[in-house]
């Protein structure tokens, strides 16, 4: 109990730390918002102007202190450049990546998992081989490659997809993973890899412990030992690892938004950045952080739960 | 299906903008426009703020020369027009502009244009504290007086000849309702063809006709503008139908487009122009043999192959082909590698002694590869040039108001305005002279112009502005390059759709056939 | 069984041997201009038998820039998993031995740093440092540095409290020597196995922030800058993507090969 506390109280004030580097961050990038919106147009005196208007005048310390109060009291600014308030903004594009996200990891974990297993059982024979081949293809080309085959395989040559867009979940909520499905097919085929490795090296090891020879010996099907009782038992850290890659597809999640005209999270963030749009970088940065956080947190208190041999605190 | 195709001659200028493509031949009955129908675009860039007078981007101005009109405009020959104004007069001395509106004119909102609402844009325009991009088309204006409802009286403090051209320009001359400024950047509205509906962030602007329209309702009932900036997958979505139009085909692959049976292809020219550029605070550049030494580096011709994949015509002048300023004299210097080392070499600077920086921003890949080629070059005439891709925001950041670069390269889009091109970009104390130069020649020159009042002799003093930046090798103009709109059979109409800017599109004549 | 498992350490060290030495002697046999010397007439072309790989936008021969780019390549990814395998040993080496506050407070400023997109970190590296190879190699090694951190921190946690640490602990021993004597070569199978795995993804990393204009400048050659090269031209001319896909593979295969067997050797109890 101590410990979720304690662990609670560091997620605070990680969050906390987490704001102050954004902050840093985001102001240390040099370039401004006022040069990216009027390019090459700009002059030194209508830059001023627009600076001016957009307050980005003010002194660091007081622009540090309105972000926090804001954000405290869900006020979290406007977008310099779409002009909308970002709160309203990062509402509709988390919904839209919290979609991919799950659709992803639903799809790297159904073909991992049983790819993995299937190594396991068949250890150091020719299929560990081909399943650890198979899913470091997954990895050995970025994902805007197997974004594009997605594109060109299932949208423009099955036509079973649509290759860009996307649709408010609220309106047409079968539409909504129609257009998720493609990007989210890609990015599982990055997460693949780390999967399958983790689910055959776990498996590997429980196959080989005392509970599943006895398992054997009481003459159950060797079926019911590898998937009720081994793989039951793999599952948990399997689990946890996928938590752990929140992480990795966030990143990758901004190329692959972008690719496919899905405005999710990640295409919004990456806007930010190329934009220099302060505000909207700080709330979009200090978002995904917080969601990784808490995605670890989660995956610290699982571990505990799952593996008793582990003592903390 | 017949397929016609014009051929560019890369060395000849036509007038207007010129059109050209392959296009499968309607059949006769087809002709007669038909009403209604959902036009669904892809554009290639995302459309990020939507008040006309704080934007800069052309990504915001094809979207928003739909929702609004101007009060002047002009015409393919580049000559201004009436727009909302139905008459307009410049007084002798050139200080005093009169408008007489056109009546009747309805915004989006119901209310009909007064000289109030003219009053309200420009002055908005002009004010500091709105940001706008153009206010300086303002600066000598001494009053705006309103003497009724459809007169609008401009007092100038000082001679402005470009004033009424620069007015053509959309972001100045555009006009808004009274006291909409404030919505303008979330709710655009104007007296265009078309009235704003909704913008989902990033995703697509929605737009419907606008049936009291000025100048007659527009044949399509919406038009929906889906933001795909992904070359790939904007091709892909035409192709499998999910887009009637896109703009801005990769340049790769307009060969490929074109010979498409089941797709049309409109190119114009020039889209922008492309110039190679020398700080001029850089030691060897200081030196007018190291520029043309340079120029005589590389050759174009063979660049805008390399680079452009044959999308353009290589020039030597940035003005407008069919405007009067046009230097048709000027040629520029073929490829000399052998004459380039010597003359280096008198300069000082033998092979192998000069190594230089090139940035260039990935926001136009093709600059990447015309740098790529570039090194080739420069490394026959002993030079060792090294490529440093930037960001848009960093080039701008360093190059555009650092200054701090050696050299690079860089485009511009709707400066077809002679003063505000050559002035802005050439004049010692030009906002956009970014490449430090200070000519005391092109400074008289320019100077003169802006109070040449005879048309004529203005384009006269351009030419020789023109000259002196070719003789002088201040910068190396390459190339206008071609703008390309790709489109399903049935959009029709694709011929109105550029505005003479080269930039802007604009559907009020555009309809799909069935 | 062991048979195979020696063939599979075989392939897998051949292949490394053959990537290894075509990366160090490619650029002392190929003239220097071979990747960069540009075909006008066979542009992106299919392979030929003037072009055994075909060409690239440029006119470049692609068999060519995938050899002068495998030193590139690696150089930048190696020197990437080193340097955050330098940073993130020690860190999660120390945090899963002492666990306790230590723990928290080491994890924590490894999560703020986890939390953060890799592609913000680069982009103010390369905008804050410079747009070079240097601070390509810094921006990746950092942003692995916490992946890296937190799982050797998992396995050293495990390792802490096996009864052998508690004995060494009992007699005496201090803690630097039970975690370089006891821990460190426990942990060390772990290290291998996520080394592996982040060399593929460093060189992907590559590919992705040359966007951004870090790494490798073009015209020079590098796995990466290919691959991103290949992302506007891949339905035309997929072989573009395929041949520097396709090298990436092969080390990557060959090191993970390698690298299992590797590990089974270090640890037999992993059985």
């Amino acid at each position: 109990m101590t410990y979720v506390l304690n662990r609670l109280l560091s997620v605070i004030l990680t969050l906390f730390l987490i704001t102050l580097v954004t902050f840093a961050v985001t102001n240390i990038l040099p370039g401004d918002v006022a040069m990216m919106i009027m390019g090459t147009q700009s002059n030194p005196e209508a830059l001023e102007g627009l600076r001016q208007s957009l307050g980005l005048n003010e002194p660091l310390i007081v622009q540090y202190g309105n972000w926090i109060g804001g954000l405290l009291t869900g006020d979290w600014g406007t977008s310099l450049i779409f002009k909308k308030p970002i709160a309203e903004l990062l509402a509709q594009k988390a919904v839209a990546s919290a979609i991919i996200v799950v659709m992803s990891m639903t799809i790297a974990l159904a073909l991992a998992v049983p790819l993995g297993v299937w190594a396991a059982v068949h250890r150091d024979k020719w299929q560990d081989t081909v399943s650890s081949s198979a899913s470091l293809m997954g990895v050995s080309l970025p994902d805007f490659f197997w974004g594009i085959v997605m594109i060109l395989v299932f949208a423009r040559w099955l036509g079973w997809f649509p290759s860009s867009g996307i649709v408010e979940p609220s309106e047409d909520f079968l539409g909504a993973l129609r257009y998720a499905f493609l990007p989210s097919l890609a990015l599982g085929l990055g997460l693949m890899a780390h999967l399958t490795r983790m689910t055959r090296s776990t498996m590997t090891g429980i196959l080989g412990q005392e509970f599943i020879r006895v398992a054997r010996a009481k003459g159950l099907t060797e079926r019911t030992v590898i998937w009720r009782y081994a793989l039951a038992n793999a599952i948990g850290p399997v689990i946890t690892i996928a938590g752990l890659q929140i992480g990795y597809l966030f990143g990758s999640i901004i190329v692959m938004e972008s690719l496919f005209g899905y405005t999710g999270m990640g295409w919004l963030t990456y806007q930010a950045l190329l934009n220099r749009d302060l505000p909207l970088i700080q709330a979009t940065v200090f978002v995904i952080a917080a969601v990784v956080m808490i995605t670890n947190l989660i995956v610290d208190l699982l571990y505990v739960l799952i593996d008793p041999r582990v003592k903390l605190g | 299906m017949k397929r016609r195709e014009f051929l560019l001659n890369s060395t000849a200028v036509m007038g207007g903008s010129v059109l050209m493509g392959g296009f499968a031949l309607p059949a006769l009955a087809q002709d007669t426009p038909v009403s209604g129908g959902t036009l669904i675009w892809g554009h290639s860039e995302t459309t990020q703020n939507l008040d006309m007078h704080q934007t800069g981007t052309a990504s915001s101005g094809r979207v928003l020369q739909n929702i609004h009109s101007s009060i002047v405009t002009v015409d393919a020959n580049l000559k201004v027009i009436p727009g909302l104004a139905e008459s307009f007069e410049v007084a002798e001395d050139g200080l005093t502009y009169t408008f007489k509106l056109r009546p009747n004119v309805k915004f989006h909102n119901g209310a009909t244009m007064t000289s109030a609402d003219v009053k309200y844009s420009f002055e908005r325009c002009k004010d500091p504290a709105t940001g706008a991009v153009n206010f300086e088309v303002f600066n000598n204006v001494a009053a705006i007086e309103t003497p009724d409802d459809l007169t609008v009286v401009i007092k100038m403090s000082a001679v402005n000849a470009p004033f009424l051209s620069r007015l053509a320009e959309n972001g100045a001359g555009v006009i808004m309702p009274v006291d909409s400024g404030p919505t303008q950047g979330t709710n655009p509205m104007g007296a265009g063809p078309f009235k704003f509906d909704s913008y989902e962030v990033g995703t697509v602007v929605k737009m419907s006709r606008f049936d009291d329209y000025w100048d007659g309702p527009a044949y399509l009932d919406a038009v929906e503008a889906r933001e795909i900036t992904e070359p790939t997958t904007r091709l892909t979505g035409l192709r499998t139908g999910e887009l009637h139009m896109i703009n801005d085909i990769p340049l790769d692959r307009v060969g490929e487009i074109e010979g498409d049976a089941g797709l049309q292809v409109k190119k114009w020219f020039p889209l922008n122009f492309d110039f190679i550029n020398m700080n001029h605070t850089f030691e060897p550049f200081k030196d007018k043999r190291v520029r043309v030494a340079f120029d005589m580096i590389i050759d174009k011709e063979a660049l805008m192959q390399g680079a452009l994949w044959g999308q353009g015509a290589t020039t030597a002048s940035p003005s407008f082909p069919t405007d009067a300023a046009y230097n048709k004299d000027l040629v520029q210097r073929p490829q000399d590698i052998e004459g380039a080392k010597a003359m280096l070499a008198e300069a000082g600077y033998p092979e192998g002694s000069l190594n230089i920086v090139f940035k260039a921003t990935t926001n136009y890949p093709y600059h990447i590869e015309t740098a790529q080629i570039l090194v080739e070059w420069f490394k026959m005439a002993g030079v060792n040039l090294t490529i440093e891709q930037l960001t848009w925001a960093d080039w701008l950041s360093q190059c555009w108001v650092d200054k701090d670069y050696q050299m690079t390269m860089m485009n511009f889009f709707t400066l077809w305005e002679s003063d505000f091109l050559y002035y802005s970009v050439w004049n010692s104390k030009g906002a956009f002279n970014y490449r430090m130069i200070s000519d005391p020649v092109i400074d008289e020159l320019t100077e003169k112009a802006r109070i040449t009042v005879d048309d004529a002799a203005r384009a006269e003093v351009y030419k020789a502005v023109q000259k002196q930046i070719f003789d002088e090798a201040h910068d190396i103009l390459l190339w206008f390059r071609n703008g390309t709109i790709g489109a399903q059979p049935k959009v029709m109409g694709l011929d109105t759709v550029v505005h003479p800017n080269g930039s802007n599109l604009n559907f009020h004549k555009v309809w799909l056939s069935a | 069984m062991r048979r195979f498992k020696t063939t599979k350490g075989l392939i897998g060290i051949v292949l490394l041997t053959i990537i290894a030495l075509v990366a160090i002697l490619g650029p002392m046999i190929l003239p220097p201009d071979a990747a960069t010397k540009m075909d006008m007439l066979a542009r992106r072309s299919p392979p030929t038998w003037n072009h055994l790989l075909g060409t690239d936008q440029l006119g470049r021969d692609m068999l060519y820039r995938v050899i002068l780019g495998a030193r590139t390549s690696l150089e930048i990814a190696v020197s990437a998993v080193l340097m955050s395998i330098v940073l993130g040993l020690p860190l999660g080496l120390v945090s899963g031995y002492f666990g306790g506050w230590i723990d928290n407070v080491l994890m924590r400023l490894v999560d703020t740093l986890l939390a953060f997109p890799a592609l913000l970190l680069a982009l103010t590296i390369s905008a804050v440092l410079g747009p070079n190879v240097q601070n390509t190699i810094i921006a990746i090694g950092i942003a692995f540095t916490p992946y890296l951190a937190r799982i050797i921190r998992g396995e050293a946690l495990k390792v802490a409290q096996m009864p052998y640490v508690e004995a060494a602990r009992a007699s005496g021993t201090t803690d630097g020597m039970i975690m370089l004597r006891h821990v460190l070569p426990n942990i060390l199978p772990a290290v291998i196995v996520q080394a592996t795995i982040s060399l593929a993804f460093a060189i992907l990393a590559e590919a992705g922030l040359s966007f951004l204009g870090l790494g490798t400048q073009p015209p020079a050659a590098s796995w990466g800058l290919m691959i991103q090269a290949s992302r506007d031209q891949l339905d035309v001319a997929p072989w573009t993507a395929l041949v520097p896909g396709a090298a990436v593979a092969l080390t990557v295969l060959g090191l993970n090969m390698f690298g299992d067997v590797l590990r089974d050797i270090l640890d037999p109890k992993s059985k």
